[in-house]
């Protein structure tokens, strides 16, 4: 098997089986992909079309009908290569009633990590998905954000290899949704390899270097994002401080040789970057609050006069 | 193995956290306390007849329960709140998984043991030095020994049935073996039990006087006693082990007083209890041997965890359970369909024997034979019963110990392999 390849999936067919009553499914139909290792690899498709049936194939949550999966070069059943795998399921599904450092210390143990070097990997983690202010807060108090957030650390406790993420960006906010495109970018740069499962496709269009989609369990269409959505026939040109008169000339100019303006308008910022702008101005001043002396008790009691005054008015 | 000490200490902190333990602890321990409050007819020893047996029963009973809710559905709740999807994705094997929930399990039915041991112990304690009883004297572990052989002998001995039945008066005499009777490492005293059958040509006679003759055969010196004996009630006799000088074995001659005073025996009727053990140590035997259960019902219940349902696998364990209790009586009733069907055919009480009969086939076929297969395929639970040792103040053997956990070993090794290959193939959709 070529190094360079980190999943290798080999006509891989799936079929839940009927019982008492229920029909059978095809959930998924002679897969072939390869993705190469050091790669975003984003799998793409409406619910039901396989994706998730695929991921549990390649850990050995399920058992193919046909077909076959390698890992790391092993077969999915290989329980030495999990150590190299982080895996981050759709549910959020941790023990309850642990908190942030309880379970990740759970999953580190379970991957036989040190002491030492667990404490120090908990640390990192619980500050890289920002969970600081809850990690003493047993699990069932989160938000679903918060759960997301505490199910990608353990994703990477092991320091993965491999990372499989399923929906990771579910549940999260913007920011929350942009910090995690950023661990995940810093993943690639790292050279791991991960496996993204999500239908957010804007995400997936962002963080991706190649893409599958799946519909209904077969492989619709497969490539770089580059080859599957560029235009060559099209080229966009963003031009800023330019009067009416100057774009009337351009406009010109361009039918002169022979080129056709499809549109001509004034673009807009996209929602996400206005809700970002606007949190990390909020953010911002909030610190500076902070420095000048300002202490979080006093804020919630601005808070509290506020809402009360409004309460009198009303 | 460190992975397997990973998941039990995790299912052990599940079941702290979800406080279902505390539940447990906290019935268990009204249910002792309980005890100490029933009503109680007899003596001062029956009180704490009935502490000890309240005791056991509660251990007994809160113990299996807590082995079952907790095993029985710590897997299918993993697998429902998809919690093993995250845990079967790192490097631990299944089998490994399985191995990590019954330790877990051990350790959670452990410690409920050793509060429920611990404050039954404390129980009977206090209820014997509340009884009056000597520095809590009622509580001795007497060592039992059953006869080697026994002769009955004599003009008037006759069998019926499984008894032997003599007269009195020198017309017949039963003769009783018993050895392996090392007094030097037992001090205390050698006591004579005898469960007589009584009969007697005298209207209105309960008690009949019987002679019993006690023979050292190494030393040849002779010594007897007479006691009274009423139908079917245990009467004993109380004698210093200096009887037992010099030797290890011992023949009791014992027949009745008087011509027209019959006495009826098996080989069961004469027993010989020899110095005392430590109530602690017996205790402890006990809780042993009442834990091994536990160890099986674990095992019973993660098999069923492997591929039921919580709701299903929690009726199977509590099915086995049952009908674990009620093994003899399974037996017998697999007995009677037979008679019921042979019955009528041997002597073809009506027309309707000749042709098929679907009431006989359904006995058969739906209710004897399906008994009779369960009653040999279930454990029976019976085996674990140490209650009547307590009761009768009774030394515990070491190889009941050894029995009950050989008995769990064979269960554990028919369902361990069929938990590991059901759970290697069960798929987590």
């Amino acid at each position: 098997m070529d190094n360079n390849i980190a999943i290798k999936i080999e006509g891989l067919t799936k079929v839940y089986k009927g019982f008492w009553g229920r029909k059978k499914v095809l959930a998924l139909d002679k897969l072939n992909i390869d993705i190469q290792k050091g790669k975003i690899f984003g799998l793409l498709g409406p619910n039901g079309s396989g994706k998730t049936t695929t991921i549990k194939l390649l850990l050995g949550l399920i058992f193919p009908t046909e077909g076959r999966a390698y890992v790391l070069g092993k077969p999915t059943d290989d329980v030495a290569t999990k150590s190299r795998i982080g895996f981050l399921p759709e549910e959020s599904c941790f023990y309850r009633f642990l908190n942030a450092d309880e379970t990740l210390d759970f999953y580190g143990q379970l991957f036989s990590i040190p002491r030492k070097e667990r404490k120090l990997r908990i640390n990192r983690l619980i500050d890289q998905v920002g969970l600081e202010f809850a990690r003493k807060r047993p699990l069932r108090q989160y938000s679903k954000g918060m759960l997301r957030r505490i199910g990608i650390a353990q994703a990477l406790i092991n320091d993965p290899d491999l990372i499989i993420l399923d929906e990771p960006t579910s549940g999260l906010d913007p920011i929350g949704t942009r910090e995690t495109k950023d661990i995940i970018l810093a993943l690639k740069k790292q050279g791991k390899t991960v496996l993204l499962c999500s239908h957010l496709l804007s995400d997936v269009q962002d963080i991706c270097d190649r893409i599958a989609i799946l519909d209904r369990g077969k492989l619709q269409i497969a490539g770089t994002i580059d080859e599957l959505l560029s235009r060559k026939d099209v080229v966009e040109v963003l031009i800023r401080n330019l009067s009416d008169e100057a774009i009337s000339e351009v406009e010109a100019f361009i039918k002169e040789k022979q080129g056709e303006v499809i549109s001509i308008k004034t673009p807009s910022n996209t929602l996400e970057d206005l809700f970002l702008k606007i949190v990390q101005e909020r953010n911002s001043s909030f610190r500076d609050r902070n420095k000048r002396g300002y202490e979080f008790d006093q804020i919630g009691s601005e808070a509290m006069s506020r809402s009360n005054k409004t309460d009198q008015l009303n | 193995m460190r992975q397997i000490l990973v998941i039990a200490k995790q299912t052990f902190r599940e079941a702290v956290r979800n406080k279902i333990l505390l539940i447990f602890v906290i019935l268990s321990l009204i249910a002792i306390c309980c005890s100490f409050f029933m009503p109680v007819v007899g003596g001062s020893g029956e009180r704490i007849k009935i502490v000890e047996s309240m005791c056991l029963r509660s251990i007994t009973f809160f113990g299996i329960l807590a082995a079952i809710l907790i095993s029985a559905s710590s897997i299918p709740t993993d697998i429902e709140d998809k919690l093993l999807w995250t845990i079967t994705t790192k490097p631990i094997s299944r089998i490994n998984l399985i191995f990590g929930k019954i330790t877990g399990f051990i350790y959670i039915i452990g410690l409920l043991l050793l509060i429920m041991g611990s404050a039954s112990y404390a129980l009977i304690r206090f209820a014997a030095s509340r009884q009056d009883v000597q520095n809590g004297k009622e509580l001795i572990a007497r060592v039992k020994f059953e006869p080697s052989d026994l002769q009955v002998t004599g003009k008037s001995a006759k069998n019926i049935g499984d008894v032997y039945w003599i007269e009195g008066g020198g017309r017949g005499t039963s003769k009783w073996d018993f050895e392996g009777l090392s007094y030097k490492e037992r001090p205390g005293e050698l006591e004579i039990e005898a469960k007589l059958l009584v009969e007697s040509k005298k209207r209105f006679t309960r008690k009949i006087p019987i002679n019993i003759k006690i023979i050292n055969p190494y030393t040849g010196k002779v010594q007897v006693e007479s006691i009274e004996v009423s139908n079917n009630k245990p009467a004993s006799l109380k004698l210093s082990t200096k009887t037992l000088e010099g030797s290890e074995k011992l023949t009791l001659v014992i027949s009745p007083e008087n011509p027209g005073d019959f006495i009826g025996m098996n080989s069961d009727s004469l027993k010989v209890f020899l110095g005392e053990k430590s109530f602690e140590y017996n205790f402890l035997k006990g809780l042993t041997i009442i834990s091994s259960q536990f160890i099986l019902m674990i095992v019973i219940a993660t098999l069923g965890s492997t591929f039921l349902s919580l709701p299903v696998n929690i009726l199977f364990c509590l099915f086995i359970f049952f009908c674990g209790n009620i093994i003899d009586f399974m037996r017998d009733l697999s007995t009677v369909i037979n008679v019921f069907g042979a019955h009528e055919h041997d002597h073809g009480i009506s027309d309707v024997v000749n042709k098929p009969n679907t009431i006989v086939f359904f006995l058969n076929y739906i209710l004897k034979k399906p008994l009779l297969a369960l009653s040999y395929v279930l454990p029976n639970f019976k085996n674990f019963n140490v209650g009547h040792y307590f009761i009768d103040s009774i030394n515990i053997p070491y190889r009941k110990i050894f029995a009950s956990f050989g008995y769990v070993l064979l269960y554990a090794l028919i369902c361990l392999p069929l938990s590991f290959v059901v759970f290697k193939r069960r798929e987590f959709t």
